[in-house]
């Protein structure tokens, strides 16, 4: 009987199953666009539970049950379509969409799909990076995301970048997001020795890269805890696709020039005007009682100069006829090639997944001197061990070789070549060689011809390589411990090895200071390991409630070790090494680390598909917080409600999607030296060979992480069958605490002390559109707008007024502003420089008065670096097989203080220096009305900083276009290609600004700091790109 | 099972990485604690090298705040083609509130004496026999900055009153934390050299005969000339010159000769130095090297309005050199050259003026001293007859030429620069404006 039973029961059980088999379905998915194969799209039952995905060829084969009346697909960059099961043969189009809502986003510690999403999250994919023609990936998000504000600092090969996410949020901490490649916070701080700090990030290969997520709100980043005040950068990888393998080659080539050139003054003119200079200072010294009659003084300050336009015309009187008439600038800049080969393997099978790819970049800089060479490796495997086990690896190889120019502030940097006379010939014709190699009657170079050393001198007598050899890399085990519940280790290690070698040759005495050839070789190792331990769990109960948690641990420590060998005095300059050398003047070696050990938990609960809630927490600890502080909590909570999913807009057509938000959290920064909390004596006070220590911090035990309380509401909608997408995001950033280097009064033997003092603010609006403006068979036209404004505020300093220069942190007034006198021209009279009082008077109003006193004159804020508002705009047209991408990129509002113009634009009144064309409208005779002081050589008119040289800075670039061919599938299949792309892409093609110097995106890189931004000097300006290259699919 | 065992496996995992917690207890390398820097008395004497080192940055006796004097006190002797608008400032009598080099003047002094307080605050672990010393050459230090200090930043000794004129702060003790008592008022010029004195005094006291390249009882001896002589105190002024040459010469010090050779182009002192700041290729910086020599930067020329005041023949005209039409000092010429803050020529010329204005002979009659300064540079001696003030003074102004002197003479001696009188308020450096923005105790020099 019980036989009986348990037959029947097996009979009816499969006879359940034989019916719940229901019928296979198959059919094939294309590209709406151009009809090619769609692999890898998911093909999932509506209703059901079937799920399968696309194979390389498109097709696909599905078991659905018989009740199954409609199939969902889905695919990373394609609108969801949901289908009619119409026969058991479908062909199905999909269309793109760039900002699809079914999209995964990265997050940390997971993903989401980011109709999901709470926080405020910015995307980049690989469509927007791949094959830019720039050194580092952040120039190929610029303009591309909202809220995400990239600055290049110079056109330098390899140099350093700056990212703000929704504003400054520290006066004297790090400033710029975290940096996390595959799970595992990476290297990012410059490592050079030259002043000129250099990008680690651009040892990433662009095209590896398949996304990368900005994390912008706390809700997003506080998981990321007490280095995410300043936004988290999330890089992520490719990985290799179900399918048949592939193999992509790519190369392209093309060349560089810079976007901008400044106008000097010609040999007629340099002449013409240095005279009028000496006649300004003749009088100026006859007043000063110097001499008895202004006649006197003329005659002597006229031989003088005469003697000097004798010495710079390389000793003969040519100067006079104007014979020699140098264009110096054009010597700072070379032709510059730029070429890059790819290649990248990928495939894999429902066990194992793979990418493989290869590069090599070689570039030449738009100065002097200047090339990059960079090869990349990388092999990215997943492999499901069991059903419970899969394990995988992401490992990366750099090698990149940067053959570097001397910071902007050294006469050897190419630009500074502009200070040289015009009347200088480029080669002495005394002696046959570069003008300054030879003084015949010394036998060594010359020390004062030309006016200042001459940067060419270092083209051939000298070389600076930076050479980087990185290996980025991390493991990880998934194990399913029950349904639902996941747990994941990673670990990961980014080890950095650099060397940099110098060597000057003996014809750069003057720039050196050394006659016979000095060198260096430094070298620094930095390692960097991190483990993250978590668990996942996600469950639906009663189809309704869904929710995610996610919870562990992140371990992280970094190790750095440097060296630094330099000598002098060669045999000759063919040694090179320092073995050669006979006096090793200095040896140093040092090593530092930090660590962070943090816990976290995030948990988000979805509510019948309509109502989000996400709530995150993480405790973290740093070894670079005094013992009364050391861990700090960062907690976060978000919200979210789809309102398209609700009741009454169900009958709404033209609404596709629509979603509100808000968020709130803390998050932290501790970006400061590793050691600021202690007291420390420092054994560097070396004296006439003896040891010595000197004191050179005073201790703060209570020095603690500075936390951001960040608040953000938005919301994201869709309309017209998904034709306009719209973002928008309004947030509210308060800083409190901030790690403050305070200035404390010199009489203590100190400078400055770190200590949590202060406050600032940021808010902002920012908004994404994307339309799609036209979408026929053959034609399709995408725009996507982003627009940014951030205003930055700081609110309290504790009265003190923070920055070296010009650039100033203060309280009432954005980060950084310019804070320096108002300048108001010539005095009519005299020529003397004038300035505005800016004193307060006793009714409480500015005295707006001049006086040519610098002393007497007040600072007051005479501009801002940071842009009112910032934008992108991207246009996207294909027709059949040509697509053209149009982005326009562009900053409003701030502007930039030219550094330079104290020595290029100075009346002639400071040094030889040549003057810009400007210049000429100096004061002249009394009654003349001019922004130009009278030229007295020596004199200093006006030269010191003040608004003089402050300029709007605002620009719009056409920043990336492309224009593509993709070859149509009949041609394909004849050659036995997969596919085939022939491109022209170019970079800052074009700038429209007010800005009168080389560029208006400029950071000088030797004084580039928190507060020093957006100052001009004889920074090389950004490079203009163009390049053809194709892409074959085998 | 095999679950089990990974599951085991991870979890032992995850508690091992919990244990990170004792790895955020790191320390540095190359510093160490302040609590552990003074256990030694090896550890008290290296924080005096220390202080040497800071006495030596550049903005104090490294050399720039002496070419920046030098300067103010010049008007067509030179001619200034530099682009260092901290200088140029100088050059043109136009100081600025915010010049950068006056703040690292007065940054530079008070780090070397709190240095030295530092030190004087740990002599209770100095070796019995070795606590003079250490004490000597710490109150040098501090005795000599705060000379320096105040005769730049405060009206000179002989402006007005020196008991009311505002001097610089007077630091006698280590900073151990910044609180409001860190805003320390200006002491008057007069309490200022009141407190120099009494340092050097007890330094001159303290300090061995000889000392290396470190202070000793010479240096402590000749400071004390060059201050007194300052404030015109000309008795003292030659007592201390005296007891510094003969301390000098007990040590087998004299003048080089020739004249070129008291600044050689090679590494260490010269027999002449009573006191330099010690510069190797790999510590300390001389800027008088930086500005006057055609291998440094050259900003400074010499014009011939100079060379027109030596006698001819004079050897010191030797060091003059013409590069591509400039002439440049060639006094400066050697880039690891150490600073030669007082050579042995210098106490003669103060004995010898500080004699002759008395009417004694302190030492040595007032004419010998002269000459051995003149017979040194090939010049013929004078007779009696010859021998006046402007006699001396101008031997003074040749021998001691662009070596940093040039100013505090010019106020001294009440010699005006150009039309600008020698007490004009330009001629006084300003107190810097990071030190107004932090210490509200601080008063402004009239004319900023």
């Amino acid at each position: 009987m019980r036989k009986t039973i348990a037959l029947l029961l097996a009979v009816i059980f499969t006879a359940t199953a034989a019916f719940a088999q229901g019928r296979v379905v198959t059919g094939k998915i294309t590209d709406a666009k151009d009809g090619s194969a769609v692999a890898g799209a998911t093909v999932k039952a509506r209703n059901g539970k079937a799920i399968t995905s696309t194979s390389a060829d498109g097709k696909f084969s599905l078991k659905v049950e018989d009740n199954v009346k409609e199939l969902v697909i889905t695919y990373v960059g394609y609108n969801d379509f949901i289908v009619a099961i119409t026969g058991n043969e479908l062909s199905i189009a999909i269309s793109q969409n760039s900002q699809s809502l079914s999209e995964v986003v990265v997050v940390g510690y997971g993903t989401k799909i980011k109709k999901d999403v709470t926080g405020s999250i910015a995307k980049v994919g690989a469509k927007e990076l791949t094959n830019t023609p720039v050194t580092s990936f952040e120039s190929a998000i610029q303009g591309r995301a909202s809220g995400v504000l990239v600055q290049q600092q110079n056109g330098k090969l390899g140099q350093g970048i700056n990212i703000r996410v929704r504003g400054a949020s520290s006066v004297s901490a790090g400033n710029e997001p975290l940096y996390v490649v595959d799970g595992i916070p990476v290297i990012t701080a410059s490592l050079s020795s030259n002043g000129s700090p250099t990008n680690p990030l651009s040892d990433i290969n662009i095209n590896d890269i398949e996304s990368i997520e900005i994390l912008k709100d706390a809700s997003a980043a506080a998981i990321y805890g007490s280095r995410a005040s300043n936004g988290v950068v999330l890089i992520t990888t490719k990985k290799g696709k179900n399918g048949t393998s592939k193999i992509d080659i790519g190369y392209f080539t093309g060349s560089q020039k810079p976007t901008g050139k400044r106008e000097f003054l010609n040999a007629t003119q340099f002449v013409d005007y240095f005279s009028r200079a000496a006649v300004g200072a003749a009088h100026q010294d006859f007043l000063a009682g110097y001499y008895d009659t202004e006649e006197d003084a003329i005659a002597d300050w006229m031989s003088y100069t005469e003697s000097r336009f004798t010495r710079y015309s390389a000793g003969n009187e040519d100067w006079k006829t104007a014979k020699v008439n140098t264009d110096w600038q054009e010597q700072g800049f070379q032709k510059a090639p730029i070429s890059q080969y790819d290649v990248s393997l990928s495939g894999g099978n429902d066990k194992t997944k793979f990418f493989a790819s290869g590069q090599y970049l070689d570039q030449d800089g738009i100065i002097v001197r200047n090339s990059y060479k960079r090869y990349n490796g990388r092999l990215n495997v997943d492999h499901k061990v069991k059903d419970w086990l899969s394990v995988g690896m992401n490992m990366s190889f750099a090698r990149s070789q940067n053959n570097r120019v001397s910071n902007d502030n050294a006469f050897s940097t190419p630009i500074q070549i502009v200070a040289l006379s015009p009347i200088t010939p480029i080669i002495d014709p005394r002696t046959g060689l570069p003008s300054g190699a030879l003084d015949l009657a010394t036998g060594n170079p010359n020390t004062n011809f030309p006016v200042y050393y001459n940067p060419l001198l270092s083209v051939d007598n000298s070389s600076y390589a930076t050479l980087v050899n990185r290996m980025l890399g991390n493991v990880y085990a998934n194990v399913n411990l029950a349904k639902g519940l996941v747990f994941r280790s990673e670990f990961g290690v980014d080890q950095l090895n650099q060397t940099e070698e110098a060597y000057y040759g003996s014809v750069t005495a003057r720039n050196t200071g050394v006659p016979n050839g000095s060198g260096f070789f430094s070298s620094d190792q930095l390692l960097n390991i991190n483990t993250n331990n978590f668990v996942q769990y996600a469950k639906t109960f009663k189809d309704v409630h869904v929710i995610d948690v996610v919870g562990g641990m992140s371990f992280q420590k970094q190790t750095s070790t440097s060296s630094l060998a330099e000598g002098e005095e060669f045999p000759s300059d063919a040694y090179k090494k320092l073995a050669s050398a006979a006096s090793k003047v200095d040896a140093t070696s040092s090593a530092s680390e930090f660590s962070f050990l943090s816990y976290f938990l995030r948990a988000n609960y979805k509510f019948n598909n309509k109502y989000l809630l996400a709530l995150s927490g993480r405790y973290d600890g740093s070894s670079r917080f005094g013992a009364n502080n050391r861990y700090g909590f960062f907690p976060a909570a978000s919200v979210g409600w789809i309102l398209s999913e609700e009741k009454f807009l169900e009958n709404v057509k033209w609404l596709n999607f629509l979603k509100v938000k808000g968020s709130y959290g803390l998050t932290g920064n501790g970006e400061i030296a590793n050691f600021a909390s202690r007291g420390l004596y420092t054994g560097d006070g070396a004296y006439g060979g003896q040891a010595g220590q000197r004191p050179t911090q005073i201790p703060n035990p209570d020095l603690k992480w500075e936390t951001t309380k960040g608040f953000d509401v938005g919301f994201e909608a869709s309309f017209f069958n998904n034709r306009l997408g719209i973002e928008v995001d309004y947030y509210e950033r308060k800083t409190q605490d901030l790690l403050l280097d305070v200035e404390v009064p010199g009489t203590s033997g100190f400078s400055s002390q770190f200590r949590n003092i202060g406050n600032l603010n940021n808010k902002g609006l920012e908004f994404t559109v994307n339309t799609t403006n036209i979408n026929t068979k053959n034609f399709r036209w995408t725009s996507s707008i982003n627009f940014s404004a951030n205003k930055n505020k700081i609110t309290n300093l504790d009265g003190q007024v923070l920055g070296g220069d010009v650039n100033k942190a203060k309280e009432g007034e954005a980060l950084g502003v310019f804070f320096t006198r108002e300048f108001a021209g010539a005095d009519p009279a005299n020529g003397d420089a004038l300035y505005y009082l800016n004193t307060t008077k006793s009714d409480g109003t500015l005295d707006r008065t001049t006086t040519n006193d610098y002393n007497a004159a007040q600072d007051v804020v005479v501009g801002s670096p940071v842009p009112d508002f910032f934008y992108g705009f991207s246009n996207t047209f294909s027709y059949k097989g040509i697509d053209l991408d149009v982005l326009l990129q562009g900053v409003q509002g701030n502007e930039v203080f030219n550094g330079g113009g104290q020595f290029m634009s100075a009346s002639g009144s400071n040094g030889f220096d040549n003057q810009t064309l400007d210049q000429l409208a100096a004061w002249d005779k009394p009654g003349d009305i001019t922004m130009v002081p009278e030229a007295r050589m020596f004199y200093a008119n006006g030269t010191n900083n003040s608004s003089r040289y402050i300029s709007d800075g605002s620009y719009l670039r056409v920043k990336a276009v492309t224009l593509a061919y993709n070859l149509p599938a009949s041609v394909l299949k004849k050659v036995k290609i997969e596919r085939a792309r022939f491109y022209v892409r170019a970079q800052n093609l074009f700038t429209i600004t007010n800005y009168k110097g080389w560029d208006p995106e400029v950071n000088a890189d030797y004084s580039a700091s928190n507060i020093t931004q957006g100052v001009d000097f004889y920074s090389a300006p950004q490079l203009k790109t163009i390049v053809f290259g194709f892409s074959l699919g085998l | 099972m095999t679950r089990k065992i990974i599951n085991i496996l991870l979890l032992t995992a995850t508690i091992s990485a919990l244990s990170c917690s004792k790895e955020l207890d790191t320390t540095p390398t190359q510093s160490i604690d302040t609590k552990d820097a003074f256990k030694t008395g090896k550890d008290v004497e290296v924080a005096l090298v220390g202080a040497y080192s800071h006495l030596g940055a550049s903005n104090l006796y490294g050399g720039t705040m002496f070419v920046a004097a030098d300067l103010l006190a010049n008007t067509t002797e030179i001619s200034w083609s530099g682009t260092f608008e901290q200088l140029t400032q100088m050059k043109n009598k136009a100081i600025l509130i915010d010049n950068s080099f006056v703040a690292g003047t007065w940054l530079s002094g008070y780090t070397a004496i709190n240095d030295v307080n530092n030190v004087l605050n740990h002599l209770d672990v100095v070796a019995d026999d070795k606590k003079n010393k250490v004490e000597g050459e710490s109150k040098f230090i501090r005795g000599s900055v705060l000379f320096d200090l105040v005769r730049l930043f405060g009206k000179a000794w002989n402006d007005g009153d020196p008991g009311s004129n505002a001097g610089v702060p007077i630091i006698l003790t280590p900073t151990v934390e910044i609180n409001a008592e860190s805003q320390v008022p200006r002491a008057t010029v007069a309490a200022v050299y009141t407190q120099a004195i009494a340092d050097l005094t007890d330094a001159e006291s303290k300090l061995p005969d000889e000392n290396g390249f470190f202070a000793d009882k010479s240096a402590a001896a000749a400071m004390l000339a060059r201050i007194y002589l300052q404030k015109g105190d000309y008795a003292n002024a030659a007592a201390a010159a005296t007891r510094s040459i003969d301390y000098a010469s007990a040590n087998g010090k004299f003048l080089m000769n020739p004249y070129a050779d008291a600044f050689p182009l090679t590494d260490g002192n010269t027999d002449e130095d009573v006191f330099a700041i010690q510069v190797t290729s790999s510590s300390g910086t001389n800027d008088f090297q930086t500005y006057y020599s055609a291998d440094g930067r050259g900003d400074i020329q010499i014009e011939q309005e100079h060379l027109d005041l030596y006698e001819a023949g004079d050897a010191r005209l030797d060091l003059f050199y013409n590069s591509g039409g400039s002439i440049y000092i060639g006094k400066f010429d050697y880039i690891y050259g150490n600073v030669h803050l007082i050579r042995l020529a210098e106490l003669y010329l103060i004995r010898a003026e500080a004699n002759f204005r008395l009417g004694t002979a302190n030492g040595a009659e007032p004419l010998d001293d002269i000459n051995v300064i003149r017979e040194r540079v090939n010049l013929t001696p004078l007779g009696s007859e010859e021998l006046s003030l402007d006699a001396i003074l101008k031997e003074r102004k040749l021998e001691l030429a662009f070596e940093g002197n040039a100013l505090h003479d010019a106020k001294r001696l009440e010699q005006n620069v150009g039309l600008i009188s020698w007490n004009d308020p330009k001629l006084v450096f300003p107190i810097p404006q990071r030190e107004l923005r932090v210490n509200a105790n601080l008063t402004q020099n009239p004319g900023y």
